[in-house]
């Protein structure tokens, strides 16, 4: 799973969901991509599990690009424990996503096949997320005004 | 390249900053500036359908407008689209006053036609490495889009800027060593097991010598 190999600061403070993505937010590397339509944070796991879910649909070929990385520690008191006695433990990373974020990207198969392996990594996602393509490959330029 | 007629009008000082922006998105108009040929830069708005009908030409978001704003015409090219992260509407646009005569640079698409059947049959896969390739012309020969022929490609052939053929009077100033497609074998293929085994070889070669001589 996706994880720091050194951070400066063990715990962080939760911080805020607002407000739409401020990069990447368009396909780069690859022809299609998922894209976050709501704000959320994605666990190292889900990360993992949908990165599973679309190379298993694929087989073989193609080339899939991971977008966003968890850099966030998020702590958790244990169970039963009485309130106080300072911050939590660090229990897992989490990757902060704000709307218009591309997660995945992927190339080198074609679009029903990336469609399909997309949609099954978007149901190990706690967020909604559709799937796009880069304009230019396949379906009209992109000219939404 | 066809110019596409568009009406602007100017925004006085009360109709720009972000509030006032938002309003003549609501309205549906977007906000837009026009600079170049050292004038003054002028803030503009423009009709949202005549602007999203111009960009629906084939040359897409690099269309040559004829710009009438108070009563002057500009040829203009729009140099910077700001899309909304998600709906990708157009949020504002910035124009560039262009000469006819003039040497200017765009950002055109690349797109690969014809079927690579010889890398296919082989199990290998196409990789697109540049998708937009910077060039300079004059307005009128600006192209729509660069095409990139994939037929008779090969595993392990490379096609570089220096080999993609351009339309008369346009030029780029990338580096022509830099890979536009790039042809690879998946792995566990006949292909793959081939060219993995020259590596291979190739590697093991200078590390033999050494060990003999100890």
């Amino acid at each position: 799973m996706l994880m720091p190999r050194k951070v400066k600061h063990r715990k962080q403070h939760r911080g805020r969901l607002t407000g739409a993505a401020k990069g990447g937010e368009s396909i780069d590397f690859g022809d299609f991509g998922i894209q976050a339509l709501e704000p959320g944070w994605l666990t190292a796991r889900q990360i993992e599990a949908a990165r599973i879910a679309m190379t298993r649909y694929i087989r073989r070929g193609g080339k899939v690009w991971i977008r966003v990385f968890p850099h966030k520690p998020v702590t958790q008191k244990p169970a039963e424990t009485r309130m106080g006695s300072g911050k939590g433990n660090p229990e897992r990373w989490v990757a902060v996503v704000r709307p218009g974020k591309i997660l995945f990207e992927l190339a080198g198969v074609d679009e029903t096949l990336a469609r399909g392996a997309m949609e099954r990594a978007i149901q190990k996602l706690p967020i909604k997320a559709r799937f796009v393509v880069r304009p230019g490959v396949g379906a009209e330029p992109e000219v939404l005004v | 390249m066809a110019e596409i007629p568009l009406v602007a009008e100017v925004r006085d000082e009360r109709e720009q900053g972000s509030a006032a922006s938002r309003r003549l998105r609501a309205a549906g108009r977007v906000p837009g500036v026009l600079y170049g040929h050292g004038t003054d830069p002028v803030a503009l708005s423009i009709d949202a359908r005549a602007l999203r009908a111009g960009l629906s030409s084939s040359a897409g978001e690099h269309a040559l407008f004829q710009l009438e704003v108070g009563g002057a015409r500009h040829l203009a090219i729009p140099r910077s689209l700001q899309r909304h992260p998600v709906r990708r509407t157009v949020s504002h646009v910035d124009f560039q006053v262009v000469g006819r005569d003039e040497v200017v640079s765009a950002d055109v698409p690349v797109h690969l036609v014809g079927e690579a059947t010889a890398v296919s049959r082989a199990g290998g896969a196409v990789e697109q490495e540049l998708t937009s390739l910077s060039v300079k012309a004059r307005p009128a020969d600006l192209p729509d889009v660069i095409e990139v022929d994939l037929s008779g490609l090969e595993i392990g052939t490379t096609i570089r800027v220096g080999d993609v053929a351009l339309p008369a009077g346009v030029e780029t100033e990338v580096d022509p060593d830099l890979p536009v497609v790039v042809t690879v074998a998946q792995r566990g293929t006949a292909a793959a097991q081939a060219s993995e085994e020259a590596e291979g070889g190739a590697a093991g070669e200078p590390g033999g010598e050494p060990a003999a001589g100890s």
